[in-house]
């Protein structure tokens, strides 16, 4: 696999004009990385053909090759498929938080426009749901060629939100979801851990493949403040004064338990979960959707 | 007055500077360092700083910030406590009390101390106190104050000295403690008629009341007025200062081991000789005791030095030791000096100095210079490096001295002219213009006999910056002393080899030549005996025999401290003698109260204090600021 160097630093992400670009170039450069890489195999990539084995289904022969040429080769991953994508996109006040170059927002949003493409490209049907403490935006998942521009549209004109309430969306698409699928989504998850889990069960009790990303940024992680000062949180404003090289250990444990939280329960549910770095390349985020899709499929 | 008080208040105009903190720890409250952050959730449960604690945290680094800037400003208001001084205006009673051996008999200065108890009480409730301890030298014990507890704690730690008598000392003292205030002095002593000795010191105000507490002390005392080491004897005399004779014990101790014993009855203030019958070593230390009972015991034992004394070496340089004079006059004149033990003269020519070194000119103890016209550029340098390290010497101008290699000889200019010149037709005298000089002490009684003398040529000396001590008759300067930062120059502008006057011949030739050299080797000197309070540097007051460390190429060498004879003699005056005896000088002085006031700010420097305290409380201030951040 390439390494992170290799890959578009969010920062340069953010500079590249609207996001339907922004989308492409992300999984382009993300498709052309994974050609050389040892996750060939689960690429959807459909211009791959190999040489025939026996045993190989013979339904994936390309019949046209044989005719051309005279040669047996399969036609590996090149497939329609119908499956429905929901992209859950966190909208709330503390997704504005941003110590460098990109907020949570716009990783995220970012996130979910490459996913969209992604999505597009493999000629899966994409919705997008953008959530606080409820739904603010839905469209509906569609493969129709015009349908991708509406989801980069949505993303491109995001207004942060209030409070976070994952459970009670989630809820509210669990009932809208009437067809096996593949829900995505992107949160910071800062919510009452037990609540997001009871709620994402649901889709997996329902048949649909789930896979959650976790986007923090580097602050939340390594809590690097120096000086004592009043910690006021983003959306319910409350106040926590607080000296950082106190209480540091105590924060970093408290975090590191709740993904690892995520991280146990949710795998325990077939749920792939992925903490996610601001700081670190996009393209990184899209190989744990493709290994759920490939599941999916 | 009491409390603390300030020279300069308005200094502390600066403490409104207080504001500032006060001011930014109110702004800053209201505008902590807020952090917006989304995970908020995740510090709740940590554990942060308690508000309380925080609040408390922030009043001491306030209460020590505000501290530091009050200390700064006191300190440059200069502080001092009002109370541990006397205004100006109060009149203060001075208790003088007498330390002095002669009140160290049997229970004696325990009833000095009742008695200056009993003075102190019996001051005006409108009266200052203060205390003042006196020998023959004068010490304030305790300064006006009001606090009469003070001056008792002082006159309990107050002993006894082995020192004589200085009435002198003690009104001189108890006039600067005074000051210009009006008031009284109690002189607590032993009215010891000693104790007026010495040279005045000025005198009390003339408003100044004073008063006498006597102390009764015992008439009666033996004491060792000498004790010498003659051949292989040693021989001490013991003097009855009492109104009745008396059988006493004498005893000899070498190296404090009794050696001989003796008894004599001593008649009524008389003195008796002892010649003790036992042989005494070469080298070490004796003691001469008297068995003297309920007299004074601090004078009952002499310590002496059995060692040989160091010789005072002086080098009389002549330009020719063979020709007439040759310095022979100076040569048997210092040589008849305490019966020939007094100096160790060398007489050289200006040739033979050449082969000295630095070293060896060095420990002469002084250089009398009669002839230089043989002096090589050597023997020029090594007398001009002896007298610029200190050394001392007497310059007679006679006809050998070469008046244009002086300023090659000398360190400093000698005004000497360039040509001798006659004195009259009949020649002229001496006359002393300062008989208080030491060289002059044996001529001060029989002034004439220097006045009996005819020079005829002297070499004519500017006096200008010189100490003129004799003149020739009509004016011109006979004998100066150049003033000098370390050692001594004499300069006598005549001869004294015979050649241009008789002087050498006249009786007062050998006391001239002899106390022109105990003055010019006072200086370098090292005394085998010491009279209390003099002492030898880093010896302590006390009588005894102490060997003074090798210093500056000098071998360790024993010295003998003792008491002062004087004050061996309880014989006392009336306390009307006294008291008529008191110097009075006219009141010139006004109380000043800024004075006094800026006098007791530089003693007390509560300043120092106050910045001191100031940076402890800024470290203190870095400190919790650190662990605050």
């Amino acid at each position: 696999m390439a390494g992170p160097a290799r890959y578009l630093d969010p920062a340069i992400v953010a500079r590249l004009g609207t996001i339907d670009l922004k989308a492409k170039t992300i999984v382009e450069g993300f498709l052309t990385g994974l050609h050389r890489s040892p996750f060939k195999g689960f690429s959807v990539e459909f211009a791959e053909y190999r040489q025939y084995l026996p045993g190989d289904d013979l339904a994936t022969l390309d019949w046209k090759i044989y005719a051309r040429t005279d040669r047996h080769v399969v036609k590996k991953f090149e497939e329609e498929t119908n499956l429905e994508c929901h992209i859950m996109l966190d909208v709330s006040r503390s997704m504005g938080y941003g110590s460098h170059a990109v907020t949570k927002l716009e990783y995220a949003s970012y996130l979910a426009g490459a996913l969209a493409y992604l999505m597009n490209r493999q000629r899966d049907a994409v919705g997008l749901l953008t959530f606080d403490d409820h739904i603010r935006n839905l469209l509906p998942s569609s493969a129709r060629p015009g349908h991708l521009k509406s989801v980069l549209l949505t993303l491109e004109r995001l207004t942060l939100g209030t409070r976070t309430d994952i459970a009670k969306p989630l809820g509210d698409l669990v009932q809208a979801i009437r067809k096996r699928g593949l829900v995505v989504l992107i949160s910071d998850l800062l919510d009452e851990p037990d609540r997001i889990i009871e709620g994402l069960k649901h889709f997996r009790y329902r048949g649909t493949d789930v896979v959650v990303f976790q986007v923090l940024d580097p602050d939340e992680l390594s809590f690097p403040f120096e000086r004592a000062a009043r910690f006021r949180d983003l959306e319910s404003d409350r106040e926590v004064v607080a000296v950082p090289a106190a209480v540091r250990d105590a924060y970093k444990a408290r975090l590191d338990a709740m993904v690892s939280n995520f991280r146990t329960v949710l795998g325990q549910n077939g749920i792939d979960y992925t903490l996610l770095d601001t700081s670190q390349p996009l393209e990184l985020a899209l190989l744990p959707y493709l290994q759920t899709r490939r599941r999916t499929l | 007055m009491g409390g603390l008080s300030f020279l300069s208040p308005l200094y502390l105009l600066g403490i409104l500077a207080i504001a500032v903190p006060i001011a930014l720890h109110l702004f800053r409250r209201r505008t902590d360092t807020v952090v917006e952050f989304p995970a908020v959730r995740l510090l709740t449960s940590t554990p942060v700083e308690h508000q309380r604690r925080r609040r408390l945290r922030e009043l001491i680094l306030l209460a020590l910030r505000v501290t530091a800037l009050v200390l700064l400003a006191g300190a440059f208001a200069r502080p001092f406590l009002a109370g541990r001084i006397v205004a100006a205006s109060t009149p203060v009673t001075v208790v003088a009390m007498d330390r002095s051996f002669s009140l160290s008999g049997p229970g004696v200065f325990e009833r000095a101390r009742l008695l200056a108890a009993e003075a102190a009480g019996e001051a005006p409730a409108s009266h200052a106190v203060a205390l003042v301890a006196f020998d023959e030298v004068a010490e304030t014990i305790v300064g006006p104050t009001n606090d009469r507890g003070a001056v008792t704690a002082g006159i309990r730690a107050i002993g006894s000295g082995v020192s004589g008598t200085r009435y002198a000392a003690a009104l001189a003292r108890a006039a600067e403690v005074l000051g210009p205030r009006t008031g009284r002095v109690v002189v607590v002593t032993d009215l010891q008629q000693a104790g007026w000795q010495g040279p005045s010191r000025g005198g009390l105000p003339d408003d100044v009341e004073v008063s006498v507490k006597r102390v009764e002390a015992s008439l009666q005392n033996l004491a060792v007025v000498a004790a010498e080491r003659r051949g292989g004897r040693v021989e001490a005399t013991v003097r009855n200062f009492g109104l009745e004779a008396r059988t006493a014990q004498v005893t000899l101790s070498i190296e404090g081991k009794e050696a001989a014993r003796a008894t004599r009855s001593i008649p009524a203030q008389s003195a008796v000789p002892i010649v003790f019958d036992a042989e005494v070593p070469s080298r070490g230390s004796a003691s001469v005791t008297v068995a003297d009972e309920g007299g004074v015991p601090a004078d009952d034992t002499r310590y002496l030095v059995l060692d040989p004394a160091a010789p005072t070496r002086i080098l009389v340089l002549v330009a020719d030791p063979s020709a007439l004079g040759g310095g022979l006059y100076v040569e048997r004149a210092l040589g008849a000096a305490d019966a020939g033990q007094g100096f160790e003269v060398t007489v050289l020519d200006g040739r033979s100095l050449t082969s000295w070194t630095p070293d060896q000119i060095s420990r002469e103890h002084a250089l009398v210079l009669l002839g230089t016209r043989s002096l090589e550029r050597r023997g020029r340098e090594l007398v001009s490096g002896y007298l610029t390290r200190g050394g001392s010497a007497l310059l007679a101008l006679g006809p050998d001295i070469d008046p244009a290699t002086l300023g090659e000889l000398m360190p400093m200019p000698t005004a000497v002219a360039p040509q001798a010149q006659e004195l009259g037709a009949g020649g002229a005298t001496l006359v002393l213009a300062d008989p208080r000089h030491p060289v002059f002490r044996p001529f001060v009684t029989p002034a004439a006999a220097l006045g009996d003398v005819m020079f005829e040529r002297f070499w004519p000396v500017g006096d200008e910056g010189r100490r003129v001590l004799a003149r020739f008759s009509g004016g011109p300067a006979a004998f100066l002393e150049q003033p000098r930062p370390s050692g001594r120059l004499l300069i006598f502008a005549s001869d004294l080899d015979n050649r241009w006057n008789r002087f050498p011949l006249s009786p007062a030739f050998v006391p001239f030549v002899v106390e022109a050299g105990r003055y010019l080797t006072e200086v370098r000197r090292q005394p085998q005996t010491w009279v209390l309070p003099t002492t030898p540097p880093g010896i302590e007051a006390r009588p005894g025999v102490y060997v003074l460390p090798n210093a500056g190429g000098v071998p360790d060498r024993r010295v003998a401290v003792n008491v002062n004879m004087e004050e061996s003699n309880p014989a006392p005056i009336s306390q009307d003698e006294f008291l008529a005896a008191v110097p009075r000088v006219p009141r010139t002085t006004q109380p000043d109260e800024a004075a006094e006031a800026r006098k007791a700010e530089d003693s007390q420097r509560l300043w120092q204090w106050g910045l001191i305290a100031m940076f402890l409380a800024l470290a203190g201030e870095g400190l919790v600021g650190r662990r605050a951040t």
